[in-house]
């Protein structure tokens, strides 16, 4: 009898294991996805302003400016989109891995997802008014109207309730299971808040320390140098969490998607653990032209920032491992006939996987514009636009794509058909050929030096300039296709939210290998927090002391637009 | 045990090195936080490599790990202070003292103490060090004068800060072994 029971027990434990949604749990991950792709609608829709005014084919009106557009284009995607999706996707990851939220971290969810959308709203309404036309990076000393910042500060405010969440969700988890292993999606969830949390420590005293009082006109002039360092502190970190969350479906969905198991549990673990350790520090190489800060400092960054390139490295190496398994298990013969066994036909697998392929030409196009004399020759051009777009634009943007298209199912309990999965593959090939042709074009016109921040202008038809144009044409043929793929993603994502035929889709997490332990020293987050304190500490401390002891008189406000 | 000894003497030589020791001196907070504290992990990768040579000795003069504990917080002590690192990079005797003393007096017996300590003199020792850094920290950040001859305030001040963030990081080590119980966990 006892036997039965547990046997019963155990069973619905697998099932819910495999198709358990917790409904309250799925609301809360849908409301964030839906904001996320709302936000990509509508940053698509100025990047397609963008694009057509650079190739020359549009001017836009003075009540919606180019840099309007762009400080727009750039939050909506690099922030809200990203932001959303990752919190929203490893909430539930975090639900369906840990045997559902606990009902604070629920609720904790729910405060971060009103606090950022407050901020949000806040700051989208003082951009479409013109009152903070400062870009994404909203350097000073250009200042926006107050309330812009309050805005970010709420944001900020939201991100911390999540993060606190998470903590407490995997806190308790842990507890309740004794010296077993956070498994291994939430091991990615909590390396990427401990991220999302320290770097936002960093964009907070900028913004609460410097930027507010002076906005708010109670001093007179801002340190640009501590200003632009902290941002960057935060702005390079922040990319990095969204890649690293991209970098969790590539170890963990993508293997079982295409019917194959984990790499390798603890190294897997390792990369986690080495990209949440280095990243923050790798700021500076966004500051390599900057003045104000030694050689020796700008040196030591360089090495730090290529030292993020050593786990992406590893995970180059491990993906194709794990793909090259499961095609051969599945008969694939010879050096390269396992590519041939993998599920083409399948978005969820396409999606990502062209994803990953953009990450070698990207984090190529990374390892230049990190080294000093390179960077100087492509620095605030077009390349840089060529190299996000790039990263965000494919590796990460169609990793969320392809993760769209199941955990949306799962969460609004309905299936994907063969239809929309074909719609889906479409949409990839489509996103991924204009993303390469536009990127393409850009770096292109990048290393001609045409700049990046700049609406369409010849110069007064100089030569120079005049030779850009045939690239920036390409620049707009990319963005219209992008905006076909743009509407279609927003219509699958609708579609599989609201109107698929329900049904019951899987949340995919591979399997281990037989036999892979995991060392259980993998689960030392305090000390790995410690160290991320002292390499932090090692990074920052000597240029930020320089940059306050030494400042040059403080800057006011200037507003250009 | 073998290899350990011998990345241990390679960070040591690597240390020793006239170019290496000249750029790590060069810059105040590089010498403190950098290549002294190498020069204690060079000391405790090698420690194994002497308490097999001599387990007689340390058996004996550090039965239950205070001496060792005591040599190590005495020379690091010594090493906190702004004139004797003055000192190292102005008499070779000092400096000699310095790439003898850290790996040897600090590092070898600091292994050798460790695992026979207790967790309350284990933590003791760590918040000892904490408040010591604060201390530091806040001495090198408001003091109003040069201290060393060969650095200038600008670094005194970095060093205070580095100081101050090493406390911060020790302060987070201790609040986590305070309220965070591993077999909880574990
Ligand atoms: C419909 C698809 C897209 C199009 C047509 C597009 C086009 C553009 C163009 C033309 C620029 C302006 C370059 C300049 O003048 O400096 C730009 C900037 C930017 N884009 Fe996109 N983009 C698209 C999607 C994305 C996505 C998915 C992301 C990120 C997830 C992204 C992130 C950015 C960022 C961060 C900037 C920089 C803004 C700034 O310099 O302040 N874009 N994009
Ligand atoms: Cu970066």
């Amino acid at each position: 009898m006892e036997a039965i029971n547990a046997n019963a027990a155990s069973l619905k434990n697998k099932a819910n294991e495999i198709l358990g949604v917790n409904p309250e749990d799925a609301k809360l991950t849908k409301s964030f996805l839906l904001v996320s792709f709302v936000a990509l609608l509508l940053g698509g829709l100025f990047g397609l302003l963008q694009g057509i005014n650079r190739a020359g084919l549009l001017e836009l009106p003075s009540w919606l400016n180019y840099y309007q557009v762009l400080t727009a284009h750039g939050l909506l995607l690099i922030v809200v989109f990203s932001g959303f999706f990752m919190i929203g996707y490893f909430y539930s990851g975090l639900s369906h891995t840990l045997g559902g939220l606990l009902p604070k971290v629920r609720k904790l969810g729910w405060i971060g997802y009103g606090l950022s959308m407050f901020g949000t709203v806040l700051v989208v309404i003082m951009v479409l008014m013109n009152e903070a036309t400062v870009l994404f990076t909203f350097y000073p000393p250009m200042m926006a109207h107050p309330i812009f910042y309050f805005g970010l500060v709420f944001v900020v405010l939201g991100i911390w309730s999540c993060c606190i969440g998470a903590f407490i969700q995997v806190a308790d988890w842990r507890k309740k299971h004794k010296g077993q292993h956070l498994p291994i999606l939430s091991f990615f969830a909590t390396g990427a808040f401990v991220l999302l949390l320290g770097c936002t420590l960093f964009v907070a005293v900028e913004v609460l320390f410097l930027i507010l009082p002076w906005s708010l006109g109670w001093v007179d002039t801002i340190n640009v140098m501590l200003a632009r360092t902290l941002f960057w502190a935060f702005g390079h970190t922040a990319v990095n969490i969204w890649y690293l969350t991209a970098v969790s479906a590539w170890y963990v969905i993508v293997p079982r998607v295409i019917g194959g198991t984990l790499w390798n549990d603890t190294l897997t673990r390792v990369v986690v653990i080495a990209l949440v350790i280095m990243n923050i520090t790798g700021g500076f190489h966004h500051q390599i032209v900057d003045p104000g800060i030694s050689d020796t400092i700008k040196y030591m960054h360089v090495f730090m920032s290529l030292a993020i390139g050593f786990p992406s490295l590893m995970t180059a190496y491990a993906l194709f491992v794990v793909m090259e398994r499961a095609g051969r298990r599945k008969g694939g013969k010879g050096a390269l006939g396992w590519l041939k066994k993998l599920p083409w036909g399948d978005v969820r697998f396409l999606a990502p996987f062209i994803a990953m392929l953009a990450f070698a030409p990207a984090g190529a196009g990374g390892i230049a514009q990190t080294t000093f004399q390179l960077n100087a020759v492509v620095h605030n051009t077009m390349w840089v636009v060529g190299h996000f777009h790039l990263t965000l634009g494919m590796s990460v943007a169609m990793t969320f794509f392809g993760i769209s298209y199941w955990l949306i199912p799962f969460i609004s309990g309905r299936v994907l058909t063969p239809a929309m999965n074909k719609l889906g593959v479409i949409q990839t090939y489509i996103w991924a050929a204009a993303m390469v042709l536009m990127a393409f074009a850009m770096h292109t016109a990048g290393l001609f030096g045409s700049p990046r921040r700049t609406s369409y202008t010849t110069y007064g038809d100089h030569a120079a300039a005049l030779g850009w144009d045939p690239y920036m044409l390409l620049i707009g043929f990319g963005a219209v296709l992008l905006t076909i793929g743009v509407l279609i993603q927003f219509y699958a994502v609708i579609h599989l939210m609201f109107f698929a035929p329900k049904g019951q889709t899987e949340f995919p997490i591979a399997p281990k290998e037989p036999g892979d332990v995991t060392g259980y020293w993998t689960e030392r987050w305090g000390v790995w927090v410690v160290l991320l304190i002292i390499v932090v500490a090692m990074a920052y401390v000597v240029p930020i002391v320089d940059m306050i002891v030494n400042a040059p008189p403080g800057s006011p406000p200037i507003r250009p637009w | 045990m073998m290899d350990q000894f011998k990345i241990g003497l390679a960070l040591f030589i690597f240390l020793a090195i006239p170019p290496v020791a000249s750029f790590m001196e060069s810059v105040m907070v590089i010498h403190m936080h950098m290549q002294m504290p190498m020069l204690v992990i060079a000391g405790l990768l090698m420690a194994p490599f002497f308490q097999k040579q001599f387990p007689n000795f340390f058996e004996k003069w550090n039965e239950n790990g205070i001496p060792g504990i005591l040599l190590f917080i005495i020379i690091i002590s010594y090493w906190l202070l702004p004139r004797t690192m003055d000192e190292a990079l102005s008499l070779t005797s000092v400096e000699i003292f310095k790439f003898i003393s850290l790996p040897f007096l600090a590092g070898v017996p600091l292994r050798d103490s460790w695992k026979k300590l207790s967790d309350f003199s284990k933590n003791f020792v760590i918040t000892l060090f904490t408040i010591v850094f604060l201390g530091m920290g806040f001495l090198y950040i408001f003091v109003p004068v040069q201290l060393c001859n060969n650095y200038l305030i600008i670094e005194q001040i970095a060093l205070g800060w580095a100081f101050l963030l090493t406390a911060v990081g020790m302060i987070v080590y201790l609040l986590y072994v305070a309220f965070v119980d591993p077999s909880e966990y574990e």
